[in-house]
């Protein structure tokens, strides 16, 4: 098959799938069903494209591919967040600043540990990824603990409302807070889709791109600021995800079968969606909200994550 | 051309190299040689801005490289390091048009693929340029990256190790490929390598280093000597200078030097 009709067939996926969420069983119901789906669609793109720009980002700038911006301890300090509002406030705390506020205050919190741990972990123009790993390993420890510490001094209803939290939906982001998003997202991909070209050349690896003359040191500043901005958009619009960068990124370097970031950014955006339209599909569809979308991810991503982790080793 | 100044590295209390001062002939090729753990490959990677410098300078017609942008660098030294294992599914034409991104930016232009097109040919490996990287041999991964680095139509190249792991006939295209640089080009290369006769048979100038210092830097002539090579590693060496090349043997040493 050549590159132009498989891309042609993935997008033609992606629009079926797409299709089938916004209409199944609605029996074209434009007053309610349609409208309350099609906010759960632009959750869906816009989570779908923060998650795939992110993980690509990150695994190049890393140059490994089994990593996600999540080991930076991003969704332990949501998460953290979160418990503290409902410890300080009560069970209303979360919603008490109404969603935007909570929307905006997770994004700024984010932003702000990003730019701090980005600031001591490049002190001096350290710049190793073990370092990184392990202090993001280690933030993400302390932090959740943190967080169980709050979760054990909170009544057992406010505890509920926490555990939702802690699993991704795509019914809990409001029309205001997508457009803020959106918004957000766009001024975002000014500065990526500029660095496409260099994205190309730092996957050669740190010391090819410098030769090469990219000022790599001002590179990584402004894309690990940039992957911070577009992981605080898909966290705090539909909680954390895990795993499931892993899977995207990976997914899309098959499927691009092309090294060139513009081929498998985008196709990392078609997976990700995809994989979101699936599972939201089946919730709603087969299990009868029985299961959560976030649970269907994470076991399906884990259960790659580990085939990825086989893979490599039996290779290694 | 290239010149080193007081030059330093430290890790800490560890001194990696120490009070290197070096002149590098211009349109000459330069082999950097000594011991493991000698500091060669840090001070090439100094002289190529992969690695900050503790003290001292590195002067490019006599300015600073510090303070050259990095794109203006970049189109004046070309650094390759020994070729990272790689799992990008990229062809080999792909992979030399990297050399060209200094000039334009990833949007390759007439004169980008003329000098494609030229690296392809100096080093011949014109009828691999559809081939997939992870699909070579080493040796041929090895002249695909030389002619990415020859694209960027720098003054200067470095090379750290570019023979490692290559075999004999591989090592001698790649060697050969060096001197037509200098010879034909006027370019200046400067490389690390390990076999002391490749060095001794290829090079205009040597410069031996040893426990982070400058041990001699002199053309071939002076540096390939038994007595010499002797005090550098530790290790017999018997020398003959032939009409057609130098040959020294270390294979089967009468003892280990004291």
């Amino acid at each position: 098959m050549t590159r132009s009709l498989r891309t042609l067939a993935v997008w033609a996926v992606l629009g079926a799938l797409a299709a089938a969420f916004l209409l199944a069983g609605a029996a074209l119901d434009f007053d309610y069903v349609i409208p309350r789906r099609l906010t759960r669609l632009a959750a869906i793109v816009i989570g779908g494209i923060c998650i795939a720009w992110s993980s690509i980002a990150f695994q190049t700038i890393t140059e490994n591919r089994i990593l996600t911006p999540a080991i930076m301890g991003y969704e332990a300090i949501y998460l953290l967040l979160q418990a503290l509002l409902v410890f300080a406030l009560g069970a209303g705390g979360p919603m008490l600043l109404g969603a935007n506020g909570n929307f905006l205050l997770s994004v700024a919190v984010l932003l702000a540990y990003s730019l701090a741990i980005h600031a001591w972990l490049f002190r001096g123009g350290r710049n190793n990824v073990y370092f990184l790993l392990l202090a993001g390993l280690v933030m993400t420890i302390a932090i959740s603990a943190l967080t169980e510490v709050i979760q054990y001094s909170i009544s057992p209803g406010e505890f509920a409302l926490l555990q939702g939290y802690s699993l991704a939906s795509f019914n809990r982001a409001e029309p205001a807070q997508l457009a803020i998003a959106a918004a957000i997202l766009t001024l975002v991909s000014v500065p990526v889709i500029r660095s496409l070209r260099t994205f190309d050349v730092v996957s050669l690896g740190r010391d090819q791109a410098i030769s090469l003359g990219v000022d790599y040191q001002r590179f990584v500043r402004l894309h690990l600021g940039l992957i911070a901005l577009l992981v605080a958009i898909s966290t705090s619009l539909i909680g954390p995800t895990a795993f499931m960068g892993i899977f995207v990124a990976n997914g899309a370097y098959v499927l691009a079968r092309d090294h060139r970031h513009r081929s498998i950014l985008s196709m990392g955006c078609v997976i990700a969606i995809a994989l979101f339209l699936c599972a939201q599909l089946l919730v709603e569809h087969v299990f009868n909200y029985r299961t959560t979308v976030g649970i269907l991810i994470n076991l399906s991503c884990g259960l790659f994550f580990l085939a990825l982790l086989v893979r490599r080793s039996e290779r290694a | 051309m290239i010149s080193v100044q007081s030059l330093r590295k430290r890790y800490g209390e560890k001194v990696v190299v120490e009070d290197v001062n070096l002149d590098f002939p211009a349109g000459k090729l330069t082999s950097l040689i000594g011991p493991n753990g000698a500091g060669k490959t840090t001070l090439l990677m100094m002289m190529g801005r992969l690695l900050a410098r503790s003290s001292g300078e590195v002067r490019l017609e006599g300015e600073d490289i510090a303070v050259l942008r990095p794109a203006d660098f970049a189109r004046r030294i070309a650094t390759l390091r020994q070729s990272p294992d790689f799992n990008l599914r990229l062809t080999v034409d792909e992979l030399v048009a990297y050399g060209r991104f200094p000039y334009s930016r990833g949007f390759l232009t007439a004169e980008d693929h003329a000098a494609i097109e030229q690296a392809l040919a100096f080093v011949e490996i014109d009828h691999l340029r559809r081939a997939y990287i992870d699909e070579l041999s080493g040796g041929q991964r090895q002249m695909a990256f030389l002619a990415m680095t020859i694209a960027q139509q720098t003054d200067c190249l470095l090379l750290d190790e570019p023979l490692n792991n290559l075999d004999m006939k591989h090592a001698v295209g790649i060697m050969r490929a060096l001197r037509r640089l200098c010879d034909e080009q006027g370019r200046t290369v400067i490389l690390v390598v390990h076999d002391i006769n490749f060095a001794a048979n290829y090079s205009d100038h040597i410069v031996a280093m040893k426990g982070g210092r400058v041990f001699r830097a002199a053309p071939v002539a002076q540096v390939v000597t038994s007595a010499c090579l002797r005090e550098l590693y530790g290790l017999d060496f018997e020398v003959s200078a032939r009409p057609d090349g130098y040959f020294c043997n270390y294979f089967k040493p009468m003892g280990i030097c004291k």
